[in-house]
């Protein structure tokens, strides 16, 4: 039996490539995303999402109405809430401990820069969904770490 | 140096170092996987492209950190298995639509010259053959359809690959594969013969 399923198994290959392949402008991306790497940041990375993580129970807000989000470096975090609008999203974050900090809102078009301030808050405007990545980088005249977060599709 | 493409570790080392000729290697060697890990989840396009872009975002991020090299693979497929249920989640659903219905099936046609007549001949046969199969994928169960699908992918992944895929126990992945391709053999059977085997 083991040959005829090896048979059948390269069919189902090549009717796969065949009838539902990578489109052309996805692999292009995935070429493209190792040009998004920043090679002297460290990774904060993704420690909850309510998506996930939550008890599906409590999840009684509905689907797309908020989502809470949490990465973690060290002794830092940053909390993400992510609303949605419509196809659009809106993300507000709070990093703890408190601390001003410049917030680089990427995403594969475009990077959207926000201040955080004292209290460590900073909230972004309409994002398209999809995926997301911040950089966190000290504020104008100050030294640190630059901090970059996992990516999560918001 | 030339990099060797099947050597995955290799790979995952020279992108680490900022080759992107090995990080195109990984792409090509790794990019069936990860769609096919979406579909299998029976994702739509937009929401099987956002866990595909962002699991490939994810991997270039984290490429120095990666502690097995050479299982970069079974790395990816829990990335995106892990983006698909939280795609799911999102759009609230669990039973996802399916893909399978909107497949074009039509064959391809060529120009209808005295050569290209026999060529046609054996492409519609392939192209009914393949409708077939494909009917018969839609007809197994959940279970099964999620396994072939990750299966399917170009270039064949590995057990540990799939069984990251689907969050199953690598041990089960061999015989729930062959158990899977004996209904598609059976569902391919019943709908030629003009009975509908039950399920």
């Amino acid at each position: 039996m083991r040959d005829s399923d090896d048979e059948l198994e390269a069919e189902l290959r090549q009717l796969a490539a065949r009838r539902d392949p990578v489109p052309a402008q996805l692999h292009q991306a995935a070429v493209d995303a190792f040009s998004w790497r920043d090679i002297d940041a460290e990774i904060a990375e993704l420690v909850y999402d309510s998506l996930l993580d939550a008890d599906p129970a409590s999840l009684v807000r509905g689907p797309a109405d908020q989502r809470l989000v949490s990465f973690a470096i060290g002794g830092m975090t940053i909390d993400l809430e992510v609303t949605g609008v419509g196809p659009g999203r809106t993300v507000m974050g709070q990093i703890v401990p408190p601390q001003r900090a410049t917030v680089d809102i990427r995403h594969p078009r475009d990077t959207v820069t926000v201040e955080a301030d004292d209290l460590g808050r900073f909230r972004s405007g309409p994002l398209p969904s999809g995926p997301a990545s911040l950089r966190l980088r000290p504020p104008p005249g100050a030294d640190g770490p630059v901090i970059v977060t996992d990516w999560v599709a918001l | 140096m030339a990099v060797d493409p099947d050597d995955t570790g290799q790979l995952v080392r020279g992108a680490a170092g900022g080759d992107e000729v090995a990080w195109r290697g990984l792409v090509d060697r790794f990019s069936g996987l990860v769609w096919a890990v979406a579909r299998a989840h029976r994702l739509g396009d937009a929401d099987a492209a956002d866990v595909y872009q962002t699991t490939w975002l994810r991997l270039a991020e984290h490429i120095r950190r990666i502690d097995h090299p050479d299982r970069v693979g079974a790395w990816l497929a829990t990335a995106a298995r892990r983006e698909c249920l939280q795609s799911l989640r999102a759009a609230g659903r669990v039973l996802p639509t399916d893909d399978m219905d909107r497949l074009d099936l039509t064959p391809l046609t060529g120009n209808p010259t005295e050569e290209t007549v026999l060529a046609a001949e054996q492409e519609r046969e392939d192209a009914d053959r393949a409708a077939l199969v494909w009917q018969a994928l839609d007809r197994l169960s959940a279970r099964c359809r999620e396994l072939l699908r990750v299966l399917m992918a170009s270039p064949p992944p590995s057990y540990a690959e799939i069984a990251a895929a689907l969050g199953l126990p690598l041990g089960s992945i061999g015989p729930t594969r062959a158990r899977c391709l004996q209904r598609l053999r059976e569902e391919v059977a019943g709908i030629t013969g003009g009975a509908s085997s039950s399920n």
